[in-house]
């Protein structure tokens, strides 16, 4: 009975709050179409929700978007799985190996804070304008966070669990598998959170400068067409997948570390 | 009483940056005899902990001769396990893995790990709770993974640093009566840290004091309480005036 009464309110807040995002999502796009009863409207310059909708059927039914999408996302798995394998470990060494981390720390936070894309055409002329030089500028955007996080992981180690490995016979080599690893994981999976929307960033910037194909190179052709629905079509398309990767991750964090739970 | 355990003019001091140093021991002698059960008990920052961490190989003393079994100590090593005060339990490996914790980095094979930790949580009480995480336990079930991790490497020496300190009287109490269990069936020689006189009496042969910073043994009494030891014996007289002997040592080292 009190279980009930404690419970209840707490899902039905939850349940309201998806509710109400919900309907603010709803309202923008109600908004966008109505706002052109009083503004002229003119295809060429913006488009409503109505002409998106028709234009992604359209690009659905041609099967252009999925061979786009399908193009893109080899560079940004590759370049987003490369940036997993050298940030984390790279991030882990900094944190725990102090000397290494202080002589990396400012040429990282140089590249981390400054706009990266700008080399974008500097990496085209050097790695081309397919999928190695898309996947370097993933890899380049992505990288980062995941050194970030994973080097604040290693800092916030329980220093006692390092003492426990040790005393038990534990060598350096222990320590990184058994303890430092284990304890940065969930940082890890924070940083990919942003890290999946810089390497959207890196995919869609790298097929604007240059590239035949792909989600990025359809968005900046369907622009120069003045295909403005089908543009938008893509580019709600690019958000509705940066939105279920992140918010996915956030989903596969309260699964994946169940020790966490109640913490 | 040949000493499977000897400490000899152990000196130790803290050097931390930009701030005086720290002399924690002070010309420290300690002796253990196999199987037997000391307790150190001393005021707060007199090195006892410190001497655990330097028996467990984590410090280096600055000078002094330690002899275990008659050998010099060299780094940590499989014949000597430590029980933490705040319990040390990897929060995200279970109850069984963490108990496998030392066996794995001996190499021991899977089947065999499982094997000991199955017997150790029997052991330690905790059968049925092989597959918990240590934030599903109590304080005093995560001090039984704890001992069980320590003993898991079946070393001839449990080190436990004030293990009971993070835990309520009640529970306390009983694990004071289950650690005496356990040692009457692992047979180890153990070497207690407390603050707690009445702990240091029940439990253990010996009750060394020490002094305060720089810590040095000022005292040994030997507790002629026989064994097993009852909870009861914790209200006979013999044990009253123990304990206010011990008292009386200790309480000149207690700076307020």
């Amino acid at each position: 009975m009190t279980e009930q009464t404690v419970i209840q309110p707490r899902l039905m807040g939850r349940y309201r709050n998806v509710v109400l995002g919900a309907l603010a999502v709803v309202l923008f796009f109600a908004a966008w179409q109505a706002i052109f009863l009083v503004v002229p409207f003119n295809p060429l310059f913006i488009s409503k929700p109505s002409l998106i909708a028709a234009g992604f059927v359209d690009l659905v039914a041609s099967g252009e978007l999925f061979d786009d999408l399908a193009v893109s996302a080899v560079p940004f798995f590759l370049g987003l799985g490369a940036a997993v394998v050298v940030g984390v470990p790279l991030g882990i060494v900094m944190g725990w190996r102090v000397r290494i981390g202080y002589a990396l720390d400012p040429l990282m936070t140089i590249f981390y804070a400054s706009p990266l894309v700008a080399l974008a055409p500097l990496l085209v002329i050097f790695f081309g304008v397919g999928l190695p030089g898309k996947t370097i500028i993933v890899f380049s955007l992505a990288v980062f966070p995941f050194i970030f996080n994973a080097c604040a992981g290693v800092r916030a180690v329980d220093r006692r669990l390092i003492d426990v490995v040790r005393s038990l016979g534990g060598g350096e080599w222990d320590l990184y598998r058994k303890v430092l690893l284990p304890s940065v994981l969930p940082f890890v999976v924070a940083g990919a959170r942003i890290a999946i929307g810089r390497a959207l960033i890196g995919v869609l910037v790298g097929e604007f400068f240059a590239a035949s194909e792909g989600i990025g190179f359809a968005i900046s052709r369907f622009g120069d067409l003045f295909a403005i629905d089908k543009m938008f079509a893509c580019i709600l398309t690019v958000m509705v997948i940066a939105v279920v990767l992140t918010e996915g991750i956030r989903f596969a964090e309260r699964s994946a570390f169940p020790w966490r739970r109640g913490q | 009483m040949a000493a499977y355990i000897q400490a000899r003019n152990v000196n130790l001091t803290f050097r931390p940056p930009n701030r005086a140093p720290v002399r924690a021991l002070g010309n420290f002698d300690i002796d253990v005899a196999e199987g037997e059960f000391v307790s150190i008990v001393g005021p707060s920052g007199c090195g006892k902990s410190t001497f655990l961490n330097i028996l467990l190989g984590l410090i280096k003393p600055d000078s002094g001769d330690i002899l275990m079994h008659g050998k010099k100590l060299s780094g940590p090593g499989t014949d000597r396990a430590m029980v933490f005060q705040d319990f040390g339990l990897l929060p995200w490996r279970t109850v069984e893995h963490n108990i496998e914790l030392g066996l794995e980095l001996k190499k021991v094979p899977a089947a065999k790990r499982r094997a000991i930790a199955a017997r150790l949580s029997a052991l330690v009480g905790l059968a049925g709770f092989e597959h918990h995480y240590p934030h599903e336990l109590s304080g005093g079930m995560k001090q039984r993974v704890g001992l069980a991790r320590a003993l898991a490497t079946d070393p001839d020496v449990l080190l436990m640093d004030e293990p009971f300190a993070a835990l309520d009287a009640q529970t306390r109490d009983l694990m004071q009566v289950e650690l005496l269990r356990v040692w009457r069936e692992a047979k180890k020689t153990v070497l207690f840290v407390t603050h707690q006189i009445d702990e240091a009496i029940y439990l253990s042969d010996r009750v060394m004091v020490m002094s305060k910073r720089p810590g040095r043994a000022k005292k040994t009494f030997a507790i002629d309480l026989p064994r097993p030891r009852e909870y009861e014996m914790r209200v006979t007289p013999q044990f009253n005036e123990l304990k206010l002997e011990i008292w009386n040592t200790l309480k000149d080292e207690i700076v307020v």
